[in-house]
């Protein structure tokens, strides 16, 4: 009888962290110290923002697969088939066109699906893709600005407390191989991670850094003029020696329309709804 | 007495590092300078009419609006272009998405390095599977052209020299040599013989200290080392030695 109590309770534990909507840190508004001091991309100042609330993490799989059943939404990487990919082996920053990826499948049929991921960030989306479903669930992306503040939860360095380059394997899924010639399993995961594996930050968002490249709405000097998606936090494929943009200053840049399988999103309310 | 001196530097060290974590040097005007000079592309003279014209008229995805995507030439008309043709489109349109996620803070003394890396050309794009075989398989003639397209404009943007790169052009590194000791002002031209050192697996270069500190266990896109006459010398020299070691015996 206990036994049946402790496997249903498991169960509903279970199922419950599958069904469960995003879970929202409420950001109060106020003034708040962002940049880095000397940085051209991202001075140092202080900005005043409205309150807002953020997700705790990336969304997943699953809730995405919610609105695509619910809307038919095609991706533009199952439209155009022009989605990148990875595998171990390539030189560094080099990806591959794999006409068969999307989000089902981020780095292409022949290495596998999400099945057994569903709790994973989606990957294999473009900004475009990212904003339509913001569209559908009466969210949006955070801005560049909203990101750093949540993301550094506090802290004046662009780690948030408690982070150095020693020890952000405790808090990020990150590459940790030299290079991308072999592949990293470090840390568990060659790819992504189940969202909130690694430890949060002293405000309770999970994966700010690594995992995946989050988009953000907004625009840099270094666009001049052009449509640029911008992503933060760096992802899986980021490791110290390339692409160590896992911190809270660094601002990585893709196109709006290209899909690869470390770029993801979090989501943003105002406070007062949407 | 010395459990102090420990103690304080210790803290001194601590300060140091969270200092770098809050704030950076801001760059000198030269250095500025220098990194918008790095950035620099060369525009090859090859076709050029033709193939911005073939560009323009490429038709945009379905559901795109103006330039926002990277659209690609098609088979067809790709092939239709000339070997000069092919090497000036691929100069000017990388038609691969990328990220751009190497792009360092300028160093305060940026003009005063030799990098590991090249810097990033800073767009979203790079040389696609298609583009990346064209060069590769026609490596004898992009050297030409690189040649005599540099000599003419006495200057080697980021694009030709990361299409050297690509094309592991040992072959060059005399051509380069000369062609960076005539103003000493590109120092990525050693930035160049030091990748084409690393590609070919050079011994002498590869267990030195240079190597260590640029492309070993904490090297990455950022690290440099300074620039003066030794570390100049010895990267020329090094350069020079490889090149002896890989040309075929006979060879000019």
């Amino acid at each position: 009888m206990k036994a049946t109590g402790i496997l249903l309770l498991f169960f509903f534990c279970y199922t419950g962290r599958w069904c469960q909507e995003y879970s929202f840190i409420k950001i109060p508004a106020g003034t708040y110290e962002i940049g880095l001091k000397g940085s051209v991309e991202n001075p140092w100042r202080r900005i005043t923002v409205k309150a807002f609330s953020i997700s705790a993490t990336e969304l997943t799989n699953a809730e995405f697969e919610r609105f695509v059943v619910a809307t038919g939404y095609q991706t533009e990487a199952e439209r155009f088939k022009d989605a990148l990919v990875f595998e171990p082996g390539l030189e560094e920053f080099r990806w591959l066109d794999d006409s068969t990826a999307y989000w089902r499948y981020p780095n292409g049929i022949t290495r596998g699906g999400i099945t057994g991921k569903m709790n994973h960030p989606v990957t294999g989306i473009s900004f475009t893709d990212a904003l339509a479903y913001c569209k559908w669930a009466g969210v949006r992306l955070p801005t560049l600005e909203e990101w750093e503040i949540a993301a550094r939860a506090g802290s004046a360095t662009k780690y948030f407390k408690g982070v150095t380059a020693e020890n952000i394997s405790r808090y990020a899924n990150i590459w940790q191989g030299r290079d991308h010639l072999q592949a990293d399993s470090t840390d568990g995961f060659m790819y992504t991670a189940p969202v909130a594996r690694f430890q949060p930050n002293p405000w309770g968002l999970y994966d700010v850094f690594g995992n995946v490249f989050e988009f953000c709405s907004g625009s840099l000097p270094r666009d001049k003029g052009r449509r640029v998606a911008h992503a933060r936090g760096g992802s899986w494929w980021c490791s110290k020696n390339a692409c160590n943009f896992f911190n809270a200053v660094d601002i990585g840049s893709v196109n709006p329309h290209a899909s690869f399988s470390n770029l993801g999103f979090r989501v943003v309310k105002d406070a007062e709804g949407r | 007495m010395k459990k102090s001196i420990f103690l304080l530097l210790c803290s001194a060290c601590f300060l140091f590092v969270q200092a770098q974590d809050n704030s950076y040097q801001q760059p000198s005007k030269a250095a500025t300078a220098y990194r918008e000079f790095r950035q620099k592309t060369t525009v090859p003279p090859y076709g050029l009419e033709n193939v911005k014209k073939q560009i323009a008229a490429i038709k945009d995805k379905p559901g795109e609006s103006g330039d926002e995507g990277i659209s690609a030439l098609t088979d067809a008309v790709y092939q239709s272009l000339s070997l000069r043709e092919k090497f000036t489109y691929a100069m000017i349109h990388p038609e691969m998405y990328a990220q751009n996620c190497d792009i360092n803070m300028i160093h305060p003394n940026e003009h005063k390095e030799i990098f590991g890396y090249l810097v990033s050309e800073g767009d979203e794009e790079t040389w696609s599977s298609r583009q990346l075989d064209f060069l590769r398989s026609n490596r004898d003639s992009v050297m030409a052209l690189i040649r005599e397209s540099a000599n003419r404009s006495r200057r080697m943007g980021v694009n030709y020299k990361n299409a050297l790169v690509e094309m592991d052009a040992w072959e060059m590194i005399p051509y380069l040599i000369d062609f960076y000791t005539r103003d000493k002002k590109d120092k990525d031209l050693l930035t160049v013989l030091m990748l084409l050192m690393k590609r070919g697996k050079f011994i002498p270069f590869t267990r030195s200290a240079s190597y260590k500190k640029l492309y070993g266990i904490d090297g990455n896109h950022e690290t440099a080392l300074e620039y003066n006459s030794a570390n100049e010398a010895l990267t020329i020299a090094r350069a020079r030695a490889f090149y002896k070691e890989r040309k075929p015996a006979g060879a000019q």
